[in-house]
């Protein structure tokens, strides 16, 4: 047991970091705003991690990050001293209020475009912010930012933080979709000019949707900079949106558990099928494409997934029966 | 606005306080002119009928009462106040709520839920409190489903308030739509061809309901309907629209009788 969270715990952590970064992309959705902003607000949150914990905060991370770069197979405690949790969350502080600015800013005029240009303002934005990175010294320029602390003594300990994290977003959505916001989104999803007579604030709710997304995204951002232990552009880039969208898409875009099953599934999905590709007497052309075709099954999987499973995997439908039974008799009640 | 009101007294009608009041309404759309200097005025508690052939620009002209388009010139004012150059959401706060000629449902949505959305503007708690279920937000959520319901069964849906608003039969749907507009407690109601669809013993009954809601909730009621009989039995006034302008404004016998309304409807000669 001991091995197999050793080997798989950076993995279990990502897993729960792929559900929270669906859900980022899924409330803008909610809303009825296709938006692939997510990696930049990522990318940013990695950005004021790495920053603070290198360059801000008097850290002595070079013996640390010797003994992580000896593979952390071997070694499941550190023999460093470990970064500070509560310097972790203020890092993660820092970068909701970053992210958030910054969402209101670009939302505000983004958000005034529909569809299909929303989305090519959000992708451009991801690429603005990724060329900006590499030229700038405070982000490390193209080689990025190294040698990122450890506030963990193992990839599992990042489970103490993420855990509640995914538990906290997931309670925040699933609540939001019950009350009086999250039917103002809902209602613009599903028709804008009727939920603008309805009396709903159309910009309002459009970029709180959207600031919500990006927040999470920089939260995520932030772990993640810790958890790599090394930051640069090529972190939060238009292939992760892809994958995020992925995720949201074939998990289920209609209730808030789509987004968590499909990005905690869909990201562990390449470690399943790089076992699969190692069982021997495979075609060595399958074995390949199972190893390193990840972006091509994702894409697969979307137009499949489009195709056959228009809803997504999880379906609001899945448990409306028994909702619908259990709240037959309320309007007599009332 | 005084200058109208003496104006009346003048005449030796009786005095009545006007409740939204169009004033040279004109929209174009490049060259067309959708609508042409209209101006007539809708007082408090009247049912306000707007009639006229297609295309003679009566839905560009709720569409500009509603905020969904900017008159290109002219004003409207409800109870005194301008309107014309307000966003939709604001203009439904100031109490004027509306339907849609091709209905415009939340179609996923339970019926329930569209009606719930509706009492947004009279609901305040933001995200933290509902999060949190706070007080505040608890007993506003309370609220909201009692008033939902209560909406529900006036229009006979209570018992299918779960079911989602796109597969209900096309009446119910057109009433659906005239309760989440009600949710909004509005005090000018427009209602475009709400009875688009029914038939004659619908009709009948639409028009009952029309007049039901108006005295039960002190409504304004403009409504644009095709429905000659319909129109004539239910409105106090009656205003006709040709080609964008405003033909004939009056009591329903007297617009009845009105040569040019006849031009427009039966074609002139």
């Amino acid at each position: 047991m001991a091995v197999f969270f050793a080997t798989y715990g950076s993995l279990i952590v990502a897993m729960m970091l792929a559900a929270m970064l669906a859900l980022s992309l899924y409330l803008p959705l909610l809303a009825g705003q296709l938006s692939l902003a997510s990696p930049g607000f990522y990318a940013l949150g990695g950005y004021v991690a790495a920053i603070i914990s290198t360059r801000v905060v008097p850290f002595d991370s070079a013996t640390q990050a010797y003994v992580w770069r000896l593979g952390a197979h071997e070694i499941l405690r550190f023999p460093g001293p470990l970064y500070p949790v509560s310097l972790l969350i203020v890092e993660m502080l820092v970068a909701s209020v970053l992210s958030a600015v910054l969402a209101v800013a670009l939302g505000l005029p983004a958000l005034r475009l529909r569809g299909i240009y929303l989305l090519l303002a959000t992708i451009a934005f991801v690429e603005i912010l990724q060329v900006v990175t590499q030229v700038l010294d405070l982000t490390g320029g193209a080689i990025g930012i190294f040698n990122i602390p450890q506030p963990f003594a193992s990839q599992l300990g990042y489970a103490w933080v993420v855990v509640p994290l995914l538990v906290l977003s997931a309670f925040f959505v699933y609540r939001l979709e019950r009350i009086r916001v999250g039917r103002a989104f809902t209602a613009i999803r599903e028709d804008e000019l009727a939920a603008a007579a309805m009396g709903i604030n159309l910009t309002y709710h459009k970029v709180l949707a959207f600031t919500m997304g990006a927040v999470l995204a920089g939260i995520v951002g932030v772990i993640s900079a810790h958890s790599i232990n090394t930051w640069n552009s090529r972190q939060g880039t238009f292939d992760a949106g892809i994958a995020y969208l992925a995720f949201v898409l074939i998990g289920g875009s209609r209730t808030f558990l789509g987004p968590i099953v499909g990005g905690i599934v869909l990201y562990a999905l390449p470690e399943v099928l790089r076992g699969i590709a190692a069982i021997p007497g495979l075609p060595p052309a399958l074995a390949q494409l199972l190893k390193d075709g990840r972006l091509i099954i994702y894409g697969l999987l979307l137009v499949l997934g489009t195709i056959f499973f228009p809803q997504g995997l999880i379906r609001p439908n899945l448990f409306r029966r028994r909702k619908f039974e259990a709240t037959r008799q309320v309007p007599g009640q009332v | 606005m005084t200058t109208h009101a003496a104006e009346q007294a003048l005449q030796g009608r009786p005095m009545r306080s006007v409740a939204l009041e169009a004033e040279q309404l004109t929209r174009r759309f490049g060259g067309l002119v959708a609508v042409n200097r209209v101006s007539f005025d809708v007082g408090e508690g009247e049912i306000f009928g707007l009639i006229g052939p297609n295309g003679a620009g009566k839905t560009t002209l709720f569409n500009m009462m509603t905020g969904l388009q900017r008159p290109s010139s002219g004003s409207v004012r409800y109870r005194g106040a301008e309107i014309s150059t307000l966003r939709p959401d604001e203009i439904a706060r100031r109490g004027l709520a509306r339907t849609f000629q091709n209905i415009r449902l939340f179609g996923n949505l339970s019926a329930l839920e569209n009606v719930m959305i509706a009492r947004h503007v009279h609901t305040r708690s933001g995200v933290i409190g509902g999060i949190l279920a706070l007080p505040l937000a608890r007993r506003e959520e309370q609220h909201t489903h009692e008033r939902a319901c209560e909406l529900l069964d006036l229009i006979g849906l209570l018992g299918r308030a779960h079911q989602e608003a796109r597969t209900f039969p096309y009446g119910d749907q057109r009433r659906l739509e005239i309760a989440r507009a009600l949710a909004l407690e509005p005090t000018l109601l427009l209602l475009d061809e709400p009875a688009a669809g029914m038939n004659t013993n619908e009709k009948q009954e639409l028009s009952i309901f029309i007049r039901g809601i108006r005295d039960r909730f002190k409504l304004t009621v403009l409504l644009i309907e095709h429905h000659v009989p319909l129109v004539m039995g239910l409105c106090d006034r009656i205003a006709v629209l040709n080609f964008g302008q405003l033909i004939a404004l009056g009591a329903p016998e007297q617009v009845r009788q009105d040569p040019a309304v006849i031009d427009a409807y039966l074609g002139a000669e």
